[in-house]
């Protein structure tokens, strides 16, 4: 199957492809568990795709009603709002994310103490294994109005604020977005640095002997040698990312509440609660509907990064 | 034996992971053969009531010889001793009885992929949201004819017709409730009140007053003033129907959301006067602290939580069995225990009662009479079936023999439950059917387990029982299910913008007809009159 | 532990004073991270049910854990996880380095349609219901194969692998080819044992992932027999709110310590995986 499709694309001259066929046989071979396992449980529920254009409720055949989704998808407010929303906590999210892992992992790779590094890394990695429940409900504890919320009795003991004044974080309009952030922060930043780590721990220890016995210091070193050893794994991971960036969910899900609703709506809660108010039945069609605008825009997005990096770094990440 | 099986593959395979691919297609095979074992199955049930369609509802109908039955965690789970619950009930039918039950959490999302699938079940059961979309797809049976000639109906048994009653879609019944939803009740600290020097509050301007003490006052007798507050709850309007059941003294007569009104005509409650009333009073309470500051962020479970811990001290909660609970759990962190479950205050006139979920037979059953006699009427046969569905099996959740259960000691032939298989250290309460609020009562009233319910949960459940009313599910239209998503976002966003945020009533309305909540409210409301023409 | 690492810093560089922030800014981050943990793990050993925070247990007790160890229904479900995480990480580990190698073959003909191929899956899905018909008309509902096949290909892995392997230096690639070495034996004599740190730190995340999954299980394992133990801490801990559960005493005890027996296995974990991210090959800065 794949030798067909392989020499689908031989523009050269099929003699050499074929050549060159034969010479990679065990690799085709080696991938053909990855390709079954694609197919079967990828490729082939993606006739779903096709439940897009219908009105499908899971009980009577789906009807074909054409763009109707789509045009109901994008004539509504609320989904519109919700579509900017996803698109800017997940960004920024990523990006705050990504960057502090970065950072992190820089940082930690300093660390020398072997047992104090181990430690370290271990302590910033726990709070992935929270489930957001239990994080929210732990959150809203902290950033609560009262004196039992950590923060504000830490800023009134300060005398930044005085008491009665406490602030509502999380049912703020106001203040809600960057403790989204920072929540996320706290959550995913310690399990982000662990790829990051582990290339690190590629770098040959060599070539910082080398670097300092030509005189370069702690920043030559890391920007000569950590960072471009960094780079390609930063971007992979960035763009990899992107395509799971329309599907946030779980995290606002839990953190959000009726006072900022406009602030903290996205694709997903918005489905969520479009369909738990209808009074009907689920339409998988408008789901779909939605799924499939998503994926198109994680798409465009992992199009373009890839395009930049090639521009910029001469290769893509696929 | 098969998941073993098949476990025992699995495992080889990964041991060995060089023969990855041969494990494959061994995989394959034996899925293959477990689908046509799977497809038999159901065969049998199919082949095993054929022929039933000339018995319509009448006294001879056919016995069925399985019947399937999708259920959410409101049934005895499998940990719980399911098995046993299994086994009595085919005991006492001679049917074979198959229990499908997905995780809690995930059973709507289970139910609607298996009716995607095609293989319905012969029974599930439906929470109110749901009923009403399955009837309009036409997944659901009418049973009409079933229960209007029912044996059941005829015993004069039935406590509360009206319930059955209002589950009639378009005049015709498609699911049915052995007992009533329940609802929430107010629970003030006793001790709170007797420390102020207060009655029960019996109309609002008390209740005002209470909630004054409670806030500014010394309730929990702490010697610190103000370090309480009146009540709280988990945000400030419902996400279910019916929406305004946790704060109900400041909602009273405003509803959120469709109603029918007495002529049968349709009304969105949001857009009355009645609202922006309700929406004053929350907003007071809340400026003057009587109002959990942290309302729109709490979990019910940090409402439970605080309220064990003296924060505040009313609480708007379930009547019935979570009486007992809430009082245990104030007993075992050294509070004052005594709760006095509030009548409703003059102004609020009853409490709502939410509708029950429904047990509905699926179109695709073959023997739909038969389910219904011998599944759906016989749960509440008022002997050995409806024991079984209250308090579940003999012998594992509960028993008439001498022994000591969790420290309580019983004579021979006293009823009691016995210890929670799944919660060691707690008894068993009940299965499916919650004995206060069933609605038919045993034969010649002989509840065997009625005696041995905590007294505080009795109370609160008659209590609720004579003041409510009973919240009747809103048909779907599909203007609704087009709007209301939108429209109740908005709502809810208003409601929280002019409790919290300090936004004015009028400035607040004025966003609903800006972002076009007013339209899509009388464009649903056109809609539902529509249905009654 | 600033002082200890700076003696432990024998080498002759006299930068100690950064070493001295850059420790202390763990320290730091250390302690803001474990806060919030540190409310959940004291209110599972505070028979006291209180909302706010403390340092320490009001009245001490391990009744908690108690509760949770002594349920008898959990040990089915941990034996479960245990199966599908060691099952499911093998195989993901496998399909990830077979397909990171076979994408590493930039000339192989058809390679980038193959990655095309395997990308796209990662952006474009069915959805719930198409998967579930899959997975059904696959006689995998109610069998633990469908929790281990289904998230077995991650694409995400996969790319993260392949990333790893291109640090491999080709002159070692060519080195064995000259040697005679066949794409197989090249595969696990070389490319293998020199990716110790990316096998571990990707099958950690395979491993996390099957261990805490809940959303297959939840949608094709109806049999409660079946259920790993993430589904039955989540029902322990979502558990009531239930109208119908009766909570028992220490209602919020037992839910905190469930949460922390949820976090206790990947206290260990991870020290185990960081043993592999220490011996590293030349990579980096020789390519590119």
């Amino acid at each position: 199957m794949k030798k067909k499709g392989s020499a689908g694309v031989a523009v050269v001259s099929p003699k050499k492809t074929r050549k060159y066929v034969i010479k990679y046989k065990s690799f085709y071979i080696m991938f053909i568990p990855v390709i079954l396992f694609t197919l079967v449980f990828h490729y082939l529920p993606l006739f779903g795709l096709g439940y897009a254009f219908t009105e499908f409720r899971g009980i009577k055949d789906p009807e074909f009603i054409g763009l109707e989704n789509f045009t109901r998808m994008f004539s509504s407010q609320g989904f519109l709002n919700a579509f900017g929303n996803t698109l800017k906590l997940s960004i920024v999210k990523l990006i705050l994310n990504t960057g502090l892992a970065v950072i992190i992992s820089l940082m930690l790779n300093e660390i020398k103490s072997l047992k104090f590094k181990k430690t370290t890394q271990t302590i910033i990695y726990l709070p992935h294994f929270m489930s957001w429940v239990v994080t929210a409900s732990v959150f809203t504890l902290i950033l609560s109005p009262s004196q039992e919320g950590l923060v504000n009795a830490l800023l009134v003991n300060l005398g930044i604020l005085d008491k009665g004044q406490e602030i509502y974080f999380l049912g703020s309009k106001k203040w809600w977005t960057p403790m989204f952030y920072v929540i996320n922060m706290w959550k995913d930043t310690g399990w982000g640095t662990i790829i990051f780590l582990a290339t690190l721990s590629g770098i040959s220890p060599e070539l910082y002997e080398a670097a300092t016995m030509d005189g370069a210091g702690r920043w030559a070193q890391m920007r000569f040698i950590t960072m471009p050893a960094l780079a390609n794994t930063i971007i992979t991971v960035l763009i990899l990312n992107l395509a799971k960036v329309m599907n946030l969910f779980e995290s606002v899900f839990v953190l959000q509440n009726t006072a900022v609703i406009q602030q903290a709506d996205v694709l997903q809660t918005y489905i969520y609660t479009q369909t738990f108010n209808s009074g009907a039945l689920p339409n998988y069609g408008y789901t779909t509907a939605v799924g499939v605008v998503k994926s198109l825009v994680g798409c465009v997005l992992v199009l373009l990064c890839n395009y930049l990096s090639k521009k910029v770094r001469g290769r893509g990440i696929i | 034996m098969r998941k073993r099986k098949l476990m025992c593959a699995f495992m080889a395979t990964t041991m060995v992971a060089s023969t990855m691919l041969a494990g494959c297609s061994n995989d394959k095979s034996s899925n293959n053969g477990t689908e046509a074992n799977a497809t038999q199955g159901s065969g049998t049930t199919a082949s095993g009531t054929e022929g039933t369609d000339d018995n319509k509802a009448g006294s001879d109908v056919e016995k069925p010889e399985k019947i399937t039955v999708m259920v959410d965690g409101t049934v005895v789970t499998k940990e719980n001793g399911q098995a046993e619950f299994e086994k009595k009930w085919e005991e006492l039918t001679g049917i074979d009885i198959e229990i499908i039950q997905p995780d809690h959490s995930a059973y709507y999302d289970v139910l609607g992929q298996t009716f995607a699938g095609g293989d319905w079940p012969d029974v599930v059961l439906l929470g109110s949201t749901y009923y009403a979309g399955y009837a309009n797809e036409g997944a659901l049976w009418d049973m009409t004819e079933a229960w209007e000639n029912s044996e059941l109906k005829a015993s004069g048994r039935i406590n509360n017709e009206e319930l059955i009653d209002s589950l009639y879609l378009d005049g015709k019944l498609y699911g049915f409730s052995p007992a009533r939803g329940n609802g929430c009740v107010t629970y003030v600290k006793k001790a709170w009140l007797d420390n102020v020097g207060l009655d029960a509050p019996t109309n609002y301007e008390e209740y005002l007053e209470m909630l004054d003490k409670f806030t500014n006052g010394d309730p929990d007798g702490n010697g610190i003033d103000g370090d309480t507050y009146g009540v709280s709850a988990a945000g400030l309007i419902g996400t279910e129907a019916p929406y305004v059941n946790y704060l109900p003294e400041f909602y009273q007569d405003a509803y959120s959301s469709f109603y029918q009104k007495e002529d049968g005509t349709w009304a969105d409650g949001f857009t009355e006067d009645s609202m922006k009333e309700a929406l004053t009073r929350l907003k007071e309470a809340y400026e003057a602290g009587y109002i959990d500051k942290e309302t729109l962020t709490n979990k019910t479970s940090d409402c439970r939580t605080k309220f064990y811990e003296d924060k505040f001290g009313v609480f708007t909660y379930w009547a019935g069995t979570w009486a007992t609970n809430l009082k245990t759990n104030l007993a075992n962190n050294d509070r004052d225990d005594e709760l006095v479950a509030l009548e409703p205050i003059a102004e609020l006139g009853n409490y709502l009662e939410r509708q029950a979920p429904v047990w509905a037979i699926t179109s695709k059953c073959e023997n739909p009479e038969g389910v219904f006699k011998y599944f759906i009427e016989s749960m509440l046969d008022g002997g050995d079936m409806q024991t079984l569905w209250t308090y579940g099996a003999e012998g594992t959740h509960w028993s008439t023999k001498a022994e000591t259960i969790l420290g309580v000691t019983y004579e021979e032939g006293q009823f009691h439950m016995l210890e929670n298989l799944e919660k060691p250290g707690t008894a068993y309460t009940k299965n499916h059917i919650d004995p206060l609020l069933s609605i038919a009562d045993f034969i010649d009233d002989k509840d065997p387990g009625i005696d041995q319910i905590a007294e505080e949960a009795r109370e609160s459940a008659e209590m609720f029982i004579e003041n409510s009313t009973l919240v009747v599910t809103v048909p779907s239209t599909d203007v609704m299910s087009q709007y209301n998503g939108d429209l109740t976002t908005l709502k809810n966003s208003i409601i929280a913008d002019v409790v919290t945020q300090g936004v004015s009533i009028e400035d607040a309305y004025a966003r609903f007809e800006k972002e076009g909540g007013a339209d899509w409210s009388q464009a649903i409301v056109d809609s539902l009159n529509e249905l009654n023409k | 532990m600033a002082q200890e690492m700076i003696v432990k810093n024998k080498k002759k560089r006299k930068i100690k004073p950064f070493s001295v922030i850059n420790g202390i800014i763990f320290i730091i981050i250390c302690f803001f991270t474990i806060v919030p943990i540190w409310k959940v793990l004291i209110d599972s050993l505070d028979l006291y049910t209180s909302y706010g925070m403390r340092l320490w247990p009001k009245r001490f007790g391990l009744d908690g854990y108690i509760t949770v160890f002594s349920n008898s229904t959990l040990y089915r479900p941990l034996l479960v996880s245990v199966i599908t995480t060691l099952a499911g990480t093998v195989l993901g580990l496998l399909l990830s380095t077979l397909g990171g190698y076979v994408l590493i073959q930039w000339k192989m003909p058809g390679r980038n349609i193959l990655a095309g191929l395997l990308l796209f899956t990662m952006i474009f899905s069915g959805g719930m219901i198409p998967t579930y018909l899959v997975v059904k008309n696959l006689g995998l509902t109610n069998t633990l194969l469908s929790v281990i096949l289904l998230p077995a290909i991650n694409v995400y892995n996969l790319v993260l692998m392949r990333n790893f392997f291109e640090g491999i230096p080709n002159a070692l690639f060519e080195a064995a080819e000259i040697d005679g070495c066949s794409p197989f034996q090249t595969f696990y004599k070389i490319v293998l044992p020199l990716s110790k740190a990316a096998l571990a730190s990707i099958g950690l995340m395979f491993a996390v992932a099957y261990w805490n999954d809940y959303t297959n299980f939840k949608l094709y394992i109806t049999n409660a027999d079946l259920y790993n133990f993430q589904m039955k801490l989540r029902s322990l801990i979502l558990g009531s709110d239930l109208p119908t559960a009766l909570g028992s005493a220490t209602e919020n005890t037992v839910k905190n310590a469930a949460v922390m027996v949820a976090i206790i296995p990947f206290m260990f974990i991870y020290p185990f995986c960081q043993k592999y991210f220490i011996s590293g090959i030349n990579i980096g800065a020789v390519k590119e």
